[in-house]
């Protein structure tokens, strides 16, 4: 049976545990949460013993709250290389000269898209319709999920820029999330959503149902993996070849530990070009 | 993003009807505790010591794999401590509802504190994560309120900034919206949710205090705690249907059809099962078991429940946490009696049984329980080249398995001069229908009868671990030590792996899962399934039978929306609502009595079937 003993016992001894230190030689990897982050740490564990494996060297993952925390353990070197998105990855090239390596492939293609959401009872047919209502997007430094969205209504010619967006729509909001976003327009919360194209996947089989798109964006690079600037040269090259690896069938069982993508691709950087455009065009880049 | 692909499907609302189940989000671990605590809380009589590890463990489906009160401070650990101690059900509920709203309001007084700085958007973040906690109580019983705060946290989450890249033009904090956001979020919880104005609640849930203190009657969507699993098995069994191995195809054979849409059905039971969607096969996966099934408080582990306790049938509760393991139906048609206990001689009353009194459902009609048992009586086993037709070794087994054979069909004083082959008879599937005590059980009272169990069927038991009526021995090795030591069978060490080399052998079976490759995707099987279902209307229009229609529709076509979800062609889910629209319609105009316009929405189902069955994967 329980006793006090027991739980006071348990709270003091998780009270006073220390955070472990990671080893100077260790290669440190830091992964996004996605929406399950309790699946990622437990992915993680395995991917990085492989990988220390393959290298020859300790590789220590860790997850960060999110890109810009990500950019930000490159920048001061509590990470050697991170998963990231290809808005935050061209903005961290801008800040830093962070090195896009690997690019992740889904369905045969290193690219998605960013697409506008709204529930089919709500007589929104297109992206004009949406004058005076409200959308919530999922992060201001998200390509699918704000910037390729709301740059729609610009091509549209409904608005231009941010501040235009501000005029445009009856509120504007940042949800925190793809998930936020769709649940706060599936529920009504607001009128659209602006997310990733697979975001629907985020609401149930009930909801998905209910809602339809009206505006989709052009192709995003997918996400990549970066490395800080002064990251060995060796090391780069050795941890490119590895994530290549990945693409042979007898390693195919491990992309599932990776967010599970078709595979990797060495990253072409002019890829991003349309990024950094639509970054300069948004003021996210001089 | 395209990782989403990959990743858990997620979904804030309470699990609703649905042939599908989402995995849930992972919960915050005060957040996990708290549902915990509502659910178990809920049961009758309450399991204090599940109660006590829901607080003191890491759940197993909340994010990180820390305990609730590693999270929480002395004093919160303390009421709770003693709210458990003194079995104190109101106390609990109070202080763990107290946990939730402290962990709200501190999370939100840190982000206000660090506006401008990359934690101030962690920490709202984690006050959503401990809001979700109660955010099915508000939506159901305050539509109004649940809307003002779902657009408070939009407006924190959009003021709190982006500080991370704040020098690459990313939003600044905006405090004042923040703060009024805040405000609202603050007033509420502490109008509904401060510990000391709530009063004893018949039922716990997280509805509004106010609302609850109107008196009004608000159903709260039922929903399964955190850690919960129901419909997520990782290997799927593969099912051995008699007349599909003969060549036969379901589709002509509509009661064998039809039962298969029912054992697929929440639509028979009643209660929480019904809107759980739990159906015959969310257990029985397949014919066989899903072995991922797992209900905090009602499993003790995966692959099993309790299924006479509060929570499906109230009426049927036997007020004893007694978890059975879920036994295969494969070969059910020669493996009776039925029940663990052997209660039932007759498929048919068990099955009547299952529906009515474990999972509260209608009486079915005689009608339906023909077609249930005309499904399962095709189930077979899984066939095994190892065993012939009178369950004898055949040369394909290792000379371990054969002296395993003879030892299984050697008398042992300790069994009272039987052969485990006496029981376990071979050329009877190795079963022989009778019930024993075997040890496995204890008696209700001193001086007692103890429950005596079904001798279990061998065949394909290398898939159906754990073993023993309620799962309780994990492998054959261990089942084989468990007789030679309780029976004192005095076997040798390599008797005894003779002996479980045997039953490796007798108890294997031929590809036992299903493999998914390419368009043989999830969603090909369950759209095949669903349109075989659906084909019984081609019996069931021409005899105007709008009820069975009704079960159906209501059956399949929620089912096909939502299996659309889990498509590895995305493109094409607005196909499958379309032929679920049809059904629908189906279903409308046959309980309209317009046989006209039920049999043209058919027609339009199965050439709009025809048109896009090449996209269905």
């Amino acid at each position: 049976m329980f006793s006090r003993r027991t739980l006071l016992a348990s709270f003091t001894a998780l009270a006073f545990s220390a955070a472990g230190a990671y080893a100077k030689e260790t290669l440190k990897i830091a992964f996004i949460p996605q929406e399950n982050p309790e699946k990622l740490l437990g992915d993680i564990d395995v991917i990085t013993k492989w990988m220390g494996e393959q290298l020859g060297v300790p590789v220590q993952g860790f997850v960060t709250f999110d890109h810009a925390a990500a950019v930000e353990a490159l920048r001061n070197g509590d990470a050697d290389v991170s998963f990231m998105g290809a808005l935050p990855f061209v903005l961290a090239e801008a800040q830093m000269g962070a090195e896009a390596l690997v690019s992740e492939v889904y369905r045969g293609y290193p690219s998605y898209a960013g697409r506008v959401f709204v529930r089919k009872d709500s007589g929104i047919e297109t992206l004009a319709d949406l004058k005076g209502r409200d959308i919530a997007f999922a992060d201001p430094v998200s390509e699918s999920g704000y910037l390729y969205p709301l740059d729609l209504f610009v091509e549209d010619g409904l608005f231009t820029g941010t501040q235009g967006a501000v005029d445009f729509f009856g509120n504007s909001f940042f949800a925190g999330g793809y998930q936020q976003a769709m649940q706060a327009m599936a529920n009504g919360l607001v009128d659209a959503a602006g997310a990733s194209q697979y975001a629907d996947m985020l609401l149930s089989p009930e909801q998905q149902t209910e809602i339809k798109v009206i505006g989709e964006s052009v192709q995003i690079p997918s996400h990549a993996i970066i490395a800080r600037p002064d990251l060995a040269a060796n090391m780069k090259a050795k941890f490119t070849d590895m994530m290549l690896t990945l693409n042979a069938p007898e390693n195919r069982h491990l992309l599932a530990y990776l967010y599970g993508p078709d595979g990797y691709v060495v990253a072409d950087t002019a890829a991003y070009d349309g990024v950094r455009e639509m970054a300069l065009k948004y003021g996210l880049l001089e | 993003m395209q990782r989403f692909l990959a990743t858990a499907v997620m979904c804030l609302l309470p699990v609703t009807a649905q042939a599908t189940a989402l995995e849930e989000a992972p919960w915050a671990p005060r957040a996990a505790a708290y549902r915990l605590t509502l659910f178990l809380g809920n049961l009758d009589p309450m399991p204090w010591v599940k109660l006590e590890h829901s607080w003191a463990v890491p759940v197993a489906g909340s994010a990180r794999s820390v305990s609730a009160i590693s999270k929480m401070t002395e004093a919160e650990v303390n009421a709770i401590t003693l709210a458990l101690e003194e079995q104190d059900r109101h106390a609990l509920f109070i202080a763990a509802t107290d946990v939730v709203e402290n962990g709200i309001l501190h999370s939100l007084a840190v982000a206000s504190e660090r506006l401008g700085t990359a934690d101030a958007a962690e920490h709202v973040a984690r006050a959503q994560a401990l809001y979700r906690a109660f955010v099915d109580g508000i939506q159901a019983g305050d539509p109004a309120g649940f809307r003002r705060l779902g657009r408070a946290w939009l407006t924190l989450n959009s003021a709190v900034g982006s500080a991370g890249l704040s020098q690459s033009g990313a939003p600044e904090p905006d405090r004042e919206a923040f703060a009024a956001a805040r405000t609202v979020i603050e007033t509420y919880l502490r109008d509904n949710f401060t510990a000391g104005d709530i009063a004893p609640r018949a039922k716990l849930t997280s509805l509004p205090e106010t609302i609850v203190q109107t008196g009004v009657q608000v159903d709260v969507p039922v929903s399964l705690p955190p850690g919960s699993d129901i419909a997520d098995q990782r290997e799927f069994p593969r099912l051995v249907l008699q007349f599909e191995e003969a060549g036969l195809d379901e589709a002509d054979m509509p009661l064998v059809a039809y039962g298969d849409m029912l054992f697929d059905s929440p639509q028979i039971f009643g209660g929480p099962a019904r809107d759980l969607g739990i159906s015959c096969s969310t257990c029985h996966n397949r014919s066989d078991v899903n072995r991922d099934f797992f209900i905090p408080g009602l499993s003790s582990h995966a692959g099993g429940m309790d299924v006479d306790g509060s929570f499906f049938n109230p009426m049927f509760n036997d007020r004893t946490d007694d978890h059975l393991d879920t036994p295969s139906l494969r070969g059910i048609r020669f493996t009776g009696p039925y029940g663990r206990d052997g209660r039932e001689a007759s498929l048919r009353d068990f099955t009547r049984n299952v529906i009515v009194t474990e999972f509260a459902g209608e009486e079915p009609t005689p009608f339906q329980l023909d077609a249930l048992l005309a499904y399962m009586r095709q189930f077979d086993f899984l066939p095994n080249p190892q065993i012939d037709r009178a369950g004898r070794l055949t040369a394909l087994v290792s000379d371990a398995a054969k002296r395993g054979e003879t030892l299984f069909n050697t008398p042992f004083e300790g069994l009272n001069g039987r052969a485990c082959a006496s029981c376990h008879t071979p050329d009877l599937n190795f079963r022989n229908g009778q019930a024993y005590d075997i040890g496995s059980s204890v008696a209700p009272f001193e001086g007692g009868t103890v429950t005596q169990f079904d001798t279990p069927t061998l065949r394909n038991i290398n898939f159906t671990a754990p073993y023993m009526h309620d799962g309780s021995i994990s492998t054959l090795d261990l089942v084989v030590d468990w007789f030679n030591d309780s029976k004192s069978l005095n076997l040798s060490t390599d008797e005894r792996a003779d002996l479980t080399a045997y039953l490796k052998a007798i108890g294997d079976g031929e590809d036992p899962y299903q493999v998914f490759e390419g368009r043989e995707s999830t969603f090909r099987l369950a759209f095949d399934e669903l349109t075989t279902f659906a084909s019984t209307l081609n019996t069931l229009i021409p005899m105007q039978d709008a009820e069975n229609i009704a079960l159906l529709v209501d059956t399949v076509a929620p089912d096909l929306a939502a299996d659309a979800s889990v498509m590895v062609n995305q493109t094409a889910k607005p196909d499958v609502y379309l032929l679920s629209a049809h059904l629908r319609a189906v279903g409308d105009a046959s309980a309209a009595g317009n046989w006209d316009d039920a049999a043209a929405a058919w027609d339009m189902f199965k050439t709009l079937q025809s048109e896009i069955n090449e996209g269905m994967y």
